[in-house]
């Protein structure tokens, strides 16, 4: 017998979907404004920190880095309280979202500060700018569009991510499907649609990045 | 009933860790044959090949691993088919995986450079012939990398399957962590085992990256 | 008869004509050094005489074969032309020896033995005999150089063309490239050389051939070419590049 996908029963639950994807977005917006802050922090502390600080940060990197976001997550939100710091979910997801996206943000704005030539900043130094003047004249922008797309593009990655904070129950774009599901038992439809639509969001997002990009760096 | 956390706890994690190597290895083997098609595909000189490859990786990084993995999971129930967990999960990551595997060999084809072409054939290679002593050596150096940086995701990306019920380390953990309340200690534990997988793997990408033999 | 003839040989980039109505023809044992500004079409000329640039109009014969026409058999002829290019193109992945051995075992089915035998011979004729195992990236810009033209060495080719292979190389190391190609010479090569250094084409050339916007603007024996230039192209040409 055949099976009739029945995508109108998930059309009518679209409300409940904006809501969800609402959620998403500025679950998103604030993980990536928070995660590129600290991630440019992290990496500052790597290039240019003393031995202490490059260490703390360094490790920092590696532990985030090497394990997986749902285990942090977990972590946070079901761990933490048994230390006696319990909280809520979007306070809990937003900070493992924040501090995974800071260590994958670290690493990549590590890598543009130290693919900036010596010569650069011996050229900047010998005509008497001062080492943080140097940073912030011949450094900071070429490193900054050099990584540019590598940054666009792990933010567009991290916001298809914030997809797992559904599993502690987060009332995001992907827990609004498992509700749809449970209510209209249409899975495969529901997923699907869900799937198309965090795809519009990721291509939305691609070209934004893409017009900030030619906007701000361009030729003048 | 709670029982305290234990040493046979961290054992059945770390034995639960072979499920996750399991489903990283399935979905390597079938992600490297997606992979290399997307890769041919996508640096052909056949424009809709090109637009074809261009699609499905395009598709496929546009979405969160959560949804392909339910996509794969309800839908091949749909159509008849009754899966294992397992079996769900790697079609899901090896469309995954074909992915961005292809995207990354794609890019080492490309990037071996046209000088390496004109002077394979200028010694009287055929088009076959330099792509098997030429191009091909270049690109699997270029491309190592990369690939491994790679295998540390996929590693990683496993412990999503925890959410269709498939027992790798992560499910072990959540269920070890329902039985002895203990969420902190085993979440922690189950963390270190994925460092001690990923951590390797990753230094051993760098310093791959470090000594590559390739024409730039 | 001659070894290379070009005849009307027209190539063209999209609506840039960057050869135009050439004539050129090549006598076996001469040695004919190629002269004239970035973009006047040396280069690729000598690109066509081994296929790697198609022509859309005229004559390209090579050793008896029509390299312009569509289905010609450029495999066994490039392994008799030689070709050595500016940027030296050694296989990075491969020693010295397997880059030299690559073509006889492939191409031309030599057995390995033998061909080890020869790239032994071709790197002790550019003095580099000790360099058989060595990499690229383990050799300096000159040695990679020497090694791409016993690469060519190898396969007994019957013409060797020579596209601009100093100009990328530090000065001091000119030298000892510039020495190999007068020792082949010597030995009676045929050559087709696109050169910078005038000093060595005025000393090795037979003739030299000064190409101006896309044509054979003049040609004649190296001595005559550069003492009593005819034309006001060339003579600007040498008093900008002879200071």
């Amino acid at each position: 017998m055949a099976y009739r996908f029945q995508f109108r029963d998930v059309f009518a639950e679209s409300q409940a979907l904006l809501d969800g994807l609402w959620v998403t977005l500025q679950l998103s917006a604030v993980t990536i404004g928070l995660g590129f802050l600290v991630g440019l922090a992290a990496a500052a502390c790597i290039v240019y920190g003393g031995r202490g600080l490059k260490a703390a940060a360094l490790t920092y990197v590696e532990v985030i880095r090497n394990t997986p976001l749902i285990v942090q997550l977990f972590l946070i939100f079901f761990g933490l309280p048994s230390l006696g710091l319990r909280l809520d979910v979007m306070t809990a997801s937003l900070l493992a979202l924040t501090i995974n996206l800071g260590a994958y943000t670290a690493e990549i704005i590590r890598a543009g500060l130290q693919n900036i030539p010596r010569s650069q900043i011996e050229a900047g130094l010998s005509i008497g700018l001062s080492r943080v003047q140097v940073f912030r004249h011949v450094e900071m922008l070429p490193a900054l569009k050099a990584v540019y797309p590598s940054l666009a593009s792990q933010f567009v990655l991290m916001t298809l991510a914030t997809s797992v904070v559904s599993q502690v129950s987060a009332e995001d774009l992907f827990h609004a499907a498992s509700i749809i599901q449970s209510r209209t038992f249409r899975d495969f439809e529901v997923y699907t649609v869900v799937a198309v639509l965090y795809l519009a969001l990721s291509l939305v997002m691609r070209g934004g990045f893409a017009a900030v990009y030619r906007l701000a760096f361009r030729r003048r | 009933m709670i029982r305290e956390i234990g040493a046979i706890d961290v054992f059945y994690m770390a034995l639960a860790m072979r499920w996750t190597l399991v489903l990283t290895l399935l979905a390597l083997a079938g992600g490297s044959v997606i992979g290399l098609a997307v890769a041919t595909a996508g640096a052909s000189s056949r424009g809709w090949l090109r637009f074809g490859a261009r699609l499905y990786v395009g598709a496929v990084q546009g979405i969160p691993l959560l949804a392909l993995l339910f996509v794969f999971f309800f839908g091949l129930s749909v159509v008849g088919f009754s899966l294992p967990p397992l079996v769900a999960a790697t079609v899901a990551y090896s469309v995954y995986a074909g992915a961005f595997l292809g995207e990354i060999w794609r890019g080492a084809l490309i990037a071996v450079p046209r000088t390496q072409w004109e002077a394979g054939a200028s010694i009287g290679l055929s088009f076959a012939e330099q792509l098997r002593h030429v191009i091909i050596p270049q690109a699997v150096r270029l491309a190592t990398p990369p690939s491994v940086g790679f295998l540390v995701q996929l590693i990683k990306n496993t412990s999503l399957a925890a959410v269709i019920g498939f027992v790798e380390l992560t499910r072990e953990g959540q269920l070890t962590s329902a039985a002895t309340f203990q969420p902190f200690w085993v979440y922690t534990i189950v963390a270190a085992l994925y460092f001690s997988l990923c951590f390797p793997l990753t230094r051993l990408s760098r310093r791959l990256e470090r000594t590559l033999r390739v024409a730039r | 008869m001659s070894l290379v003839e070009l005849r009307q040989v027209v190539k063209r980039y999209g609506t840039h004509t960057v050869l135009d109505q050439v004539d050129l023809s090549v006598e076996p044992g001469e040695i004919v050094a190629i002269i004239g500004r970035s973009g006047s079409g040396k280069s690729t000329m000598l690109r066509c005489i081994n296929g790697l640039e198609r022509v859309q109009a005229g004559e390209v014969v090579v050793d008896g074969v029509a390299v312009h026409q569509p289905g010609a058999d450029l495999r066994s002829l490039r392994a008799r032309v030689g070709f050595v290019f500016q940027s030296y193109n050694l296989f990075p992945h491969l020693t010295a020896e397997k880059n030299i051995t690559l073509g006889p075992r492939i191409v031309q089915g030599v057995d390995p033995a033998r061909a080890t035998e020869l790239a032994r011979q071709a790197l002790r004729r550019v003095g580099l005999e000790e360099k058989l195992q060595s990499y690229a990236d383990e050799l300096s810009g000159g040695q990679q150089q020497r090694v791409a033209i016993a690469r060519c060495l190898a396969m007994s080719p019957k013409i060797m063309l020579f596209d601009e292979i100093t100009s990328a190389l530090d000065p001091e190391l000119v030298g000892e490239v510039l020495k190999v190609l007068e020792d082949m010479a010597r030995d009676g090569m045929t050559m087709l050389v696109v050169t910078h250094e005038m000093n060595f084409a005025r000393r090795v050339a037979d003739r030299v051939v000064f190409m101006h916007q896309g044509k054979v603007w003049e040609q004649g024996p190296a001595e005559q070419i550069f003492a009593e230039p005819r034309t006001d192209a060339l003579r600007q040409f040498l008093s900008s590049v002879l200071h």
